[in-house]
């Protein structure tokens, strides 16, 4: 990455701070509602101290990993037999038509009447978006396959051992890190969410109930220490993606 | 093997007892296309005499990468038959090189190169070494750790061809392999090829469009009608070997060579560029 766009990577987020500080500083915006950044990093360093502000943040984490791989393992694996078997597809598909477009929320009164309300029905929730985002995009990346390699690989009479690992495999991993990058957001989201609903932990606890109480402050300190949490994520996204793809060369937005 | 006198693109050759490698008899390929059927090879007859290095050359759209694809197994729909009777002598039947080329990006070239041994189980070791030796000959040692998107054009030609090779092929099928590339960098892989194949016993295919190329490589050039495409003319390239890519060029009996391979295709190119839509070219034309 040149050097201009490295400043500038770091410019905006900070530009966008200092101006929100001085804006409520010039009182041309009502800090009731949006206090000024340095109240806010006073607020939450006292949270990280006094509030355990550290433990729901590792709360969430905790329940967004597990959703995760609770999500991404079996779609990533179930997707990729739809796109390599036909007939797994052929059965497979309409079941998948009937449940994507359902929205997911609507679905979480139903998990909580089948799971009860625990940590289990949180996974269940947090894992659906990844779970859809990566079955269809694992089947796509898998279709999608050029034509060329196939054909390269049965000229050489490639066994299926050889092709799922060398060729199926390989050409599906860019197409699935895009599906894994959607996934994380869908993934972040799911987490905050049911924490507002049923959550006694976690950031999306914290803002809400701060909300409730009208401490916008520790709202959003909450919001800011999640905003952080999302940043570091989607960052690993493109160390996990040079792993990953190393054949593949990126300019990465970051 | 007996000598196979009974077919004319076999005896037409000047030599003594050349033993049929791939016999193609009757050969039929159509394909489904947007106005109904598209006949894209119809009645091919043509012996590739084992050994033999077998240029084909023919317009745009004649059929010549459907015709190796056939020889190659991957169109398993077609009338006719495709005997291949060479000495495999324990080594893989035929490989093919793809007119797109088709290295994996995935693989570094070494990997590229070494992929036919390692998908037959062949210990890793071997794998490597072999590879090696096929990527030292085309100069690209340097790049074994490289990706193929980190390469030029000619040198991932060049990947391609050591795939190939690496495979030790009985039969290889080449389809246009160095099409995309500049005179010069042609000219440097042609030579590269010719030692290679110099040095083995191996029966090669190559199509290509160019008359220069066809002549410099091949034993024998088979020039392809318009589609459906047929087998035209097949004429016998008696140029000495080894041959230098570079300095043929100015050779009088290469430049009397091209005129008659010129001669056969230009009336194919001509009748393309006259009538898109021709019924099957006249029979019996060649010289
Ligand atoms: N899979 C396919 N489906 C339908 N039509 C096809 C298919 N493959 C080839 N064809 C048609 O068959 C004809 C011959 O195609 P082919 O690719 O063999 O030509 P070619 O001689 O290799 O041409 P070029 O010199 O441009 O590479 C063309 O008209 C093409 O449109
Ligand atoms: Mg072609």
């Amino acid at each position: 990455m040149r050097r201009v766009e490295k400043i500038l990577v770091v410019a905006s987020p900070v530009g966008v701070f200092v101006l929100w500080e001085i804006l409520a500083y010039l009182g041309w915006i009502d800090v009731r509602i949006l206090p000024p950044p340095s109240s806010v990093a006073i607020t939450m360093v006292v949270m990280f101290g006094e509030e355990g502000l550290l433990d729901h943040t590792a709360a969430t984490l905790f329940r967004f990993f597990i959703g995760m791989a609770v999500g991404v393992v079996p779609g990533v694996l179930i997707g990729l037999t739809m796109g390599i078997f036909r007939w797994f597809r052929a059965f497979t598909n309409p079941l998948v038509a009937l449940f994507y477009p359902i929205p997911r929320i609507a679905l979480f009164p139903l998990v909580l009447i089948l799971v009860g309300i625990n940590e289990t029905s949180n996974v269940i929730m947090i894992a659906l978006g990844p779970f859809f985002t990566m079955l269809i995009s694992a089947m796509y990346s898998v279709l999608n396959i050029d034509r060329i390699y196939r054909d390269v690989a049965e000229n050489f009479e490639t066994g299926p051992r050889h092709l799922y690992t060398m060729v199926t495999l390989p050409a599906a991993m860019p197409t699935l890190m895009g599906g894994l990058r959607i996934s994380v957001g869908l993934g972040l989201l799911g987490t905050v969410a049911v924490e507002f609903l049923v959550g006694e932990s976690g950031l999306g606890h914290v803002i809400w109930n701060s909300w409730q109480v009208l401490s916008l402050q520790r709202s959003m300190a909450g919001l800011v220490v999640s905003a952080i949490v999302g940043f570091a994520v989607y960052l690993s996204m493109d160390l996990l993606e040079r792993y990953l793809v190393p054949w593949q060369k990126k300019t990465a937005p970051v | 093997m007996p000598p196979e006198s009974d077919d004319p693109a076999v005896t037409s050759g000047g030599r003594s007892d050349p033993a049929v490698g791939i016999r193609i008899c009757g050969l039929n390929k159509s394909f489904d296309g947007p106005e109904g059927e598209l006949v894209a090879l119809a009645e091919i007859d043509l012996g590739v005499r084992e050994g033999e290095f077998l240029c084909i050359v023919g317009p745009s759209g004649c059929g010549k990468t459907t015709l190796l694809r056939i020889l190659a197994g991957l169109e398993p729909q077609f009338g006719g038959s495709v005997d291949f009777t060479v000495d495999t002598d324990g080594k893989p039947l035929q490989s093919m090189v793809f007119q797109e080329q088709g290295v994996f990006p995935w693989l570094t070239v070494l990997e590229n190169a070494a992929y036919g041994l390692t998908v037959r189980h062949v210990p890793k070791d071997r794998c490597r070494a072999q590879a090696r030796d096929y990527l030292r000959k085309l100069g690209l040692s340097a790049f074994e750790a490289a990706y193929p998107s980190q390469l030029s054009g000619g040198m991932r030609q060049r990947v391609n061809l050591a795939r190939a090779f690496v495979n030790d092929p009985a039969v290889l099928l080449m389809d246009e392999p160095l099409g995309a590339l500049d005179e010069q960098t042609k000219m440097l892989v042609q030579t590269d090829l010719l030692r290679l194949w110099e040095g083995s016993n191996k029966t090669v295919l190559f199509i290509t469009h160019s008359l220069d190329e066809a002549i410099v490589l091949g034993d024998r050039v088979a020039v392809m009608s318009n589609r459906p495409g047929r087998i035209k003319t097949i004429l016998d390239i008696d140029l000495p070997r080894p041959r230098d890519a570079l300095e043929l060029r100015n050779n009088e009996r290469f430049l009397h060579l091209r005129r008659q391979v010129w001669d056969s295709l230009r009336e194919e190119v001509v009748s393309l560029e006259s009538d898109e839509n021709r019924a099957p070219v006249a029979a019996g034309a060649a010289p």
